[in-house]
């Protein structure tokens, strides 16, 4: 029974990167990106905002990776060779967004070839392929038994370079006065390990669950300790979020106050800003609830689903107020849905790392305590 | 070197879209992609309403916001001051378009030309099919009245994935002509010329008229500039009152 359950996850998932590579092939080879809901308008859109996603937490995790190797921390240690492989498995998952988000993502290689310093995205490009790289060698010697920390404090520092760079990528342009750099770049760091905090509880507490596995007194108080930490995070996100929109609702531009108008009436605020900040955090405040498995599920589930209705929203309210030649004929703000085809990126992303972190969970003993 | 600057005499401007025709013809620019543009801005409420037009294109901007942000410098600036695009380094990030606070970038979603890739005859068994027609008339090479001078400098028809946009007709002014747009303007409203010599047209209209660029709040320091407004009313002289 149980190995027909396992049969049929690997099946789902297979499907999920089948439709992924059936997206690639429609959009990259023969019909073009028309399959996507962009328009000149809408440039950036699900796949960019699921980059997101999926980059911040996985720099996210790396800053709870730090807690045992950087800070010391040790009653964290059990957690991170599990932590450490789903930083790979978030980030390559973070990878398949790009990748079908590009146009040409055969020509990636003039990253190198062609480099321009001054540009936020060719940091960012080259900020998380080295994080890849130092995350597969401390993984490499966690496997072997050994944590380093050299390797831990490096994968922090670049951590924090990834997810402030990509507050600069969306601050810089002068033609999106909605986002605005400073700001973006102390909120993603902070969203990213609250998503990351998130992710372990969820990811750690399924596979006791799935494998039936009944957590130790120690465990349950780590566990426990942890979703107290998540709840402070999340309540700090929160203050930022609230911030956020009391700024733009009080002292901005007026092409500010349009995106902020845009921003309070889109569902993907309300998404973020309810299920994702407020709803999660009465749960977690509440003793009773933050202590049962189910709870701590519930609320991490509800934070990630607010937390990628967050990114969808700071990526449309920068975009959805056409402007210039492109303006002519539209209406003052712009209606985004996601087509099957961008559906098919977030899908295809989750079914890759859902798939690397079986087969880890599976195959490499994830749960086993690192000295 | 020449820093070349394009000068718009708004007063002149019939708003026919002679230019972006002509932008079309020459640059082989496929559906849906404008390198020549325009802004359209109805003011006033009836029957006291005007109508304005500001043709747009590419500002050539000396602080270029999309080759800053071009992580791979496929967006760049020439000697001559003209923002280039290489779809040979673009990878199709559309940061530039992120970037352009004018709009005025545009990325190919699909094959350019669709339409005379299509092998169904219009009418069955009456005509040929467009993709026939283009490949009789020009080997199959974009369109039928596809121009082979643009693949001087950039791909004759660009592809998929990339971005692109008005180049000032730098495959012209490599053969000592001016771009086609202020060639067929019948009005004569576009006059194109180098800024580094004080005696040339635009360096006169400049000191001549007070001009205006795009969003100069922002500091890009476009190279296309604005002079005169084109008004016809007039209205009785008065101080008005409450």
């Amino acid at each position: 029974m149980k190995a027909i359950k396992i049969q049929l996850w690997y099946g789902l998932l297979l499907l999920g990167i089948l439709l992924g590579l059936l997206t690639a092939y429609r959009v990259l080879i023969s019909s073009g990106f028309v399959l996507y809901a962009k328009t000149d308008i809408l440039v950036w859109t699900m796949p960019i905002a699921a980059y997101v996603f999926f980059s911040l937490t996985s720099s996210g995790l790396a800053f709870v990776s730090s807690i045992p190797v950087v800070f010391n921390i040790k009653r964290y240690q059990p957690l991170e060779k599990r932590i450490v492989f789903l930083e790979i498995a978030v980030l390559v998952a973070a990878f398949t967004c790009l990748f079908l988000h590009l146009g040409s993502p055969q020509k990636l290689y003039y990253y190198i070839f062609s480099p321009n310093f001054a540009s936020p995205l060719w940091w960012l490009g080259i900020l998380y392929g080295l994080y890849l790289i130092i995350l597969l060698l401390s993984f490499r010697k966690i496997q072997a038994g050994k944590v380093s920390r050299g390797l831990g404090i490096f994968a922090f520092i670049v951590a924090i370079a990834t997810s402030t760079s990509l507050g600069w990528l969306f601050g810089l342009p002068d033609a999106r006065p909605v986002l605005d750099a400073n700001f973006l770049s102390m909120y993603f760091p902070l969203t990213g390990f609250a998503s990351a905090l998130a992710a372990v509880l969820m990811f750690s507490l399924a596979y006791h669950h799935f494998a039936q596995i009944v957590l130790s007194e120690g465990d349950k108080n780590l566990y426990d300790d942890l979703s107290k930490l998540f709840g402070f995070v999340m309540a700090l996100t929160l203050v930022f979020f609230l911030w956020r929109t009391i700024v733009g609702g009080v002292s901005a531009t007026a092409v500010e106050f349009a995106g902020f108008r845009h921003m309070l009436g889109s569902g993907w605020y309300h998404l973020a800003l309810w299920v994702g900040l407020v709803i999660p955090i009465v749960l977690i405040a509440m003793p009773s609830v933050r202590t049962a498995t189910w709870g701590k599920i519930t609320a991490a589930v509800l934070f990630l689903v607010g937390m990628f209705a967050g990114r969808m929203e700071m990526v449309l309210t920068s975009l959805v107020m056409p402007t210039g030649p492109k303006a002519e004929g539209q209406p003052p703000f712009v209606s985004y849905w996601p087509t099957i085809w961008e559906v098919f990126v977030f899908v295809s992303a989750l079914a890759v790392l859902l798939l690397i972190y079986t087969l880890g969970e599976r195959h490499l003993k994830l749960a086993e305590s690192t000295e | 070197m020449p820093k070349y600057a394009m000068v718009i005499d708004l007063q002149r401007c019939v708003g026919c879209g002679a230019c972006s025709i002509a932008c079309r013809n020459e640059n082989n620019v496929s559906e849906g992609i404008y390198w020549s543009s325009k802004i359209t801005e109805t003011s006033g409420t009836f029957p006291n309403v005007r109508f304005h037009y500001l043709p747009t294109l590419c500002n050539h901007c000396s602080n270029p916001p999309c080759v800053t942000g071009c992580p791979t410098k496929a967006m760049h600036k020439l000697d001559n001051g003209i923002t280039m695009h290489d779809p040979k380094k673009c990878i199709g990030c559309r940061y530039c378009m992120y970037n352009c606070p004018y709009e005025v970038i545009y990325f190919n979603w699909q094959d350019p030309h669709k339409f005379w890739k299509d092998d169904r005859p219009v009418i069955n068994g009456g005509t040929s099919s467009p993709k026939e027609i283009a490949k009789k008339v020009n080997n199959g090479n974009g369109t039928p009245y596809s121009n082979p001078a643009r693949a001087k400098t950039l791909p004759e028809n660009r592809p998929k994935g990339v971005v692109e946009k008005c180049t000032f007709c730098d495959h012209r002014l490599k053969a000592g002509e001016i771009p086609f747009c202020v060639v067929a303007c019948p009005a004569d409203a576009r006059i194109f010329g180098d800024l580094d010599k004080p005696d040339s047209k635009v360096s006169r209209l400049l000191g001549k008229f007070k001009p205006y660029r795009r969003k100069e709040r922002l500091g890009t320091q476009p190279n296309v500039y604005y002079i005169r407004s084109y008004n016809p009313a007039s209205y009785a002289r008065t101080k008005g009152g409450i």
